[in-house]
């Protein structure tokens, strides 16, 4: 496969879209229509998992619905697999089997526990064996934070006790002047740009203060627009070799594709 | 379609006491749209929001686009204050094409007379009327200056009752619009701009629940990039060729003709 373009890191499967197949090829028409090539794709948004509320049972289903999907689109999707830290060893056998085995070639975490707890150490010990990201959701909010959901600072936390393991702080905070300073001299944590406002300075300054090899092009589709993601990297006052890092070769580093 | 065709409802000038801004200025501004084929715009000043004295900014707004047909001026009007009829009025005389309001950050809602009293005045004097229902995403506001969104509750029947005065609802997420009710519903003079319109194909999605002729591009520039919403109509939505003109510049040439 020929290097893609545009490499989008941060896409879900999502309920209101229909089932993993019908939300899929949305993600596929869409991505089409504006040049993003590749895909890493992790757990649907359900009810359950907003709440915090998830079981072992729905982790392993999003973990199926997502296999299936790659399964059927294998050159369009990358697998990132979702675990839920508050079961640790069915963590660890979702990475055995999903990683280990294959084809998941990332790690997906959300809001199920603060990710500087030292349940997240095992799970970070094995992705940095096996060589693959993990992605972890993280927002800085002013109105109030949903329970357990971190901040890029803890995400700072884990990764310094983990230098040999890659992560991806999600959203950058979603409060990008702060997020981008809580991750700044943690060299082992890459800036996920997807999921807020295009706002004018959020890519300028992540290139600023991390370098473009630390910022990765994302969307948090299909809640989000691909549009309003791409801006950020399309749109900002950047050399066109960092926009192009930003847009895919961020994330050829990080896959090692 | 030309690219000069395309109207930008909604582009700002100045400056936001929360952020450095860029391309704030006339001749910045219109540089930094003219990279994605804008060449007009409705302005509002940013100053305005968060000046005491909103009526200040209006003079100064025209004095910034004084000689720049590209630039179409929108005034900023605070209801609660003494005397904000002067202020209509002094919008209509310096030509400007309508007012925004900002009334969640001016303490006021659209459900209580203020919001009829100002559509009675921008009425008379031929001018559009502008909400913004909010300004930046509240989960990241200044922790000493959190303002909730502006509520879109009791905005229709009130519109109803105002049908000379077409009115745009700015800066609104699809989940703004619930308490509106239906969209076929709506009346006539209910303009929607879709810089915040999100999802993939979100503006097609919303332009199909509210009517495309209701839909004014806006980039919420230069606080937004203004590639999204171009990436937004122009690639990951599907419009034919009527819709994308009624969109980018059709449906805000038609508001503007129907003003007096």
């Amino acid at each position: 496969m020929s290097a893609p373009a545009i490499i989008d890191c941060h896409v879900h499967l999502h309920q209101n879209w229909g089932d993993r197949f019908s939300c899929a090829e949305v993600l596929l028409r869409h991505a089409d229509r504006t040049g993003v090539e590749l895909m890493c794709l992790s757990m649907g948004v359900t009810r359950e998992v907003y709440h915090g509320s998830g079981s072992v049972e729905d982790m392993r289903r999003h973990n199926d619905e997502v296999a299936e999907v790659l399964a059927r689109w294998p050159e369009c999707f990358v697998g990132f697999c979702y675990l839920n830290p508050r079961f640790l060893p069915q963590s660890v056998d979702e990475i055995e089997r999903r990683i280990a085995g294959g084809p998941f070639r990332g790690i997906k975490l959300l809001w199920d526990l603060y990710c500087d707890q030292p349940n997240l150490d095992p799970i970070a010990t094995r992705a940095g064996e096996l060589g693959v990201p993990i992605q972890q959701h993280t927002w800085i909010k002013a109105t109030g934070a949903y329970r357990y959901e971190s901040e890029p600072r803890q995400l700072a936390t884990l990764a310094r006790r983990h230098p040999e393991t890659t992560f991806l702080a999600a959203h950058t905070g979603g409060n990008w002047e702060l997020g981008i300073r809580q991750i700044a001299d943690s060299p082992n944590i890459f800036a996920d740009i997807c999921g807020g406002d295009p706002e004018v300075g959020y890519a300028e300054m992540a290139v600023r203060m991390l370098g473009a090899q630390r910022v990765a092009y994302g969307s948090d589709a299909p809640g989000r627009s691909f549009a309003s993601q791409l801006a950020k990297a399309l749109g900002a006052d950047l050399s066109d070799a960092d926009r192009q890092t930003i847009l895919s070769g961020t994330m050829r580093q990080v896959l090692d594709l | 379609m030309t690219a000069t065709a395309i109207i930008d409802c909604n582009a700002n000038l100045g400056n936001w006491p929360f952020r450095r801004m860029s391309y704030n200025t006339p001749e910045a501004l219109l540089e930094r749209l003219g990279r994605v084929g804008i060449e007009r715009a409705w302005v509002t000043l940013l100053d305005a929001v968060m000046l005491k004295n909103v009526g200040a900014a209006n003079p100064w707004l025209a004095e910034l686009v004084a000689g720049r047909e590209a630039l179409t001026p929108v005034g900023s009007v605070n209801p609660t204050w003494p005397a904000w009829e002067r202020d209509v009025a002094e919008c209509a005389e310096l030509g400007f094409a309508g007012v925004r309001v900002n009334p969640n950050y001016h303490g006021w809602e659209l459900a209580g007379g203020e919001l009829r009293a100002l559509l009675s005045a921008a009425g008379e004097l031929g001018l559009f009327v502008e909400i913004a229902v909010r300004m930046t995403d509240e989960r990241h506001h200044h922790p000493l200056v959190m303002v909730p969104p502006t509520s879109l509750g009791g905005l229709a029947p009130i519109a109803g009752d105002h049908p000379e005065v077409p009115i745009i609802v700015a800066n609104a997420k699809q989940g703004d619009l619930g308490p509106l009710g239906p969209g076929a519903q709506l009346p006539a003079n209910l303009y929607f701009e879709m810089s915040h319109f999100e999802s993939v194909g979100g503006v097609q999605t919303a332009a199909e629940s509210l009517g495309v002729g209701r839909i004014l591009f806006g980039t919420h520039a230069p606080y937004y990039y203004p590639e999204s919403s171009h990436l937004k109509v122009f690639q990951e939505c599907a419009f034919p060729e009527e819709d994308l003109a009624a969109i980018t510049h059709g449906n805000a040439e038609r508001l503007l003709a129907g003003l007096r």
